[in-house]
């Protein structure tokens, strides 16, 4: 969404499950894992350090370093929200799913009222930052998982319309190659 | 926007902030360097020269807010006593946590909280973001700083592993990890054996050697020969070790008797 959202192309390479198991390309990876993302010379493994280096490049990591502190707290908040949204999907779907969305507004309030206080209508600053991409991202997922879980945050719904309505972003998520794509890698959402 | 190049970082003021053995007198004309990390002092232009560009450095003391423990806060106390800066700790006991007030206050609920000056930071990574910012940490440039973030971010991974292991499963996992860690180590072994300067990435430390050395550290205690297959990572502790100020950090007596985790086990 960041790169879309500033106009630059991605060539991507798609690695089947059936590739990755051959283990080659694990065995490559500095890590062990995917994602792998290349700018000319550099190459990073950590999708954060991604969007960090993407958001550096693109001026979505604040306009001074106050700013860029406080992107960083939002975006590592998001992540601790993705890694519980990661473990429920892929370790406790069906017996954790009703726990998981009864107890998701507890995690959404604080993303709720930062917002709400916010002048900008983003989480840090007067722009956009690559901690808002990946907030938007985990909000439409959560958005799939429990329906209603956007009902009693009137400005993260507000956030959610306004970031999907940014036409390059409008433009990627109405886009065939992007809307085939599984959201999570066993089919679960 | 950061400033790479000259290593400087300065917040422009909309008011003069002189505070008392923070600066001299504000007649005095100090420069504010952070170029070199052991070195900060404060450039304030005379305040009878109003056109000149007013700059105030935060010389407030950093104030931490945690529990007794070392938990999360390890890397930063060791960034900070390297970089020979105070840091202020307000001790936070799982009694006064559990009222719920400054819970409650907390962003996120959570600790720690840290605090420069009048920016407020939660997130333990974001603050040792915040200080490798502040104190020559975080690269010499953006390529490296990237390549700084990605190595933090996988020893957080570690962490996050080392975390649940200490309070979900102890007595039932702590064989099967120890096995497993040798795993999760070999990528900071190559990466290690490769650098001309012994540090992760480019050839001055960075705010993720000093969050691998913790977590090090802590797997030394819970798996004791955890490094002996790792001749790389093994010098690579012993030479953080014997930097002088972490030495005397890690024999200072409040810094020694912190448990590591809070539930008393490692």
């Amino acid at each position: 969404m960041i790169l879309a959202d500033n106009e630059q192309k991605l060539k991507e390479n798609l690695v089947s499950r059936e590739e990755w198991m051959k283990g080659d390309k694990k065995g490559s990876c500095l890590f062990g894992q995917l994602p792998i993302f290349e700018d000319g010379d550099l190459v990073l493994y950590q999708s954060n350090a991604i969007l960090r280096h993407v958001g550096r490049k693109h001026g979505a990591y604040g306009k001074n370093d106050c700013e860029a502190s406080l992107i960083d707290m939002m975006n590592d908040s998001v992540e601790d929200l993705r890694l519980k949204y990661i473990k429920l999907i892929y370790q406790e779907y069906e017996t954790g799913k009703e726990a998981y969305c009864k107890d998701l507004p507890n995690h959404l309030k604080p993303f709720e009222s930062i917002l709400s206080k916010s002048k900008s209508g983003f989480l840090v600053g007067d722009q956009i930052s690559f901690a808002d991409y990946n907030l938007f991202d985990l909000l439409l997922n959560n958005k799939v998982l429990c329906s209603a879980s956007l009902d009693s945050f009137p400005t993260l719904k507000s956030y959610v319309d306004k970031i999907a309505a940014r036409p390059k972003i409008k433009a990627l998520l109405e886009c065939e190659n992007f809307k085939k794509l599984p959201i999570n890698g066993n089919g679960k959402q | 926007m950061t400033h790479w190049q000259s290593g400087m970082s300065f917040v422009a003021a909309t008011q003069f902030a002189c505070k008392e053995g923070a600066c001299m007198t504000h007649q005095k004309k100090r420069q504010v360097l952070y170029k070199e990390r052991r070195a900060s002092f404060c450039a304030l232009h005379c305040l009878k020269q109003p056109s000149l560009p007013t700059l105030f450095c935060t010389m407030a003391p950093y104030t931490l807010t945690y529990f007794p423990v070392k938990g999360r806060c390890g890397a930063l106390k060791m960034m900070l006593a390297d970089n020979g800066q105070q840091l202020k700790e307000n001790v936070v006991s799982i009694e006064e946590w559990m009222k719920g007030d400054l819970k409650g206050s907390c962003l996120f609920g959570q600790l720690p909280k840290f605090e420069d000056g009048d920016l407020v930071l939660y997130q333990s990574n974001a603050m040792l973001r915040h200080l490798g910012r502040k104190h020559g940490a975080y690269g010499k440039k953006d390529c490296e700083a990237s390549l700084i973030d990605m190595m933090n971010d996988s020893v957080e991974d570690l962490r996050l592993k080392y975390i649940k292991l200490i309070y979900q499963e102890y007595e039932t996992g702590k064989e099967a990890y120890c096995k497993d860690l040798p795993n999760h180590l070999k990528p900071f072994e190559s990466i290690l054996s490769k650098s001309k300067s012994g540090f992760l990435v480019g050839d001055q430390i960075s705010f993720a050697d000093y969050n691998l050395f913790d977590l090090l550290l802590n797997h030394k205690v819970l798996c004791s020969a955890s490094l002996d297959s790792f001749p790389a990572l093994k010098s690579y502790v012993d030479k953080i070790a014997a930097r002088p100020k972490i030495k005397a950090l890690l024999e200072c007596e409040n810094f020694k008797k912190l448990p590591i985790n809070g539930n008393g086990k490692q």
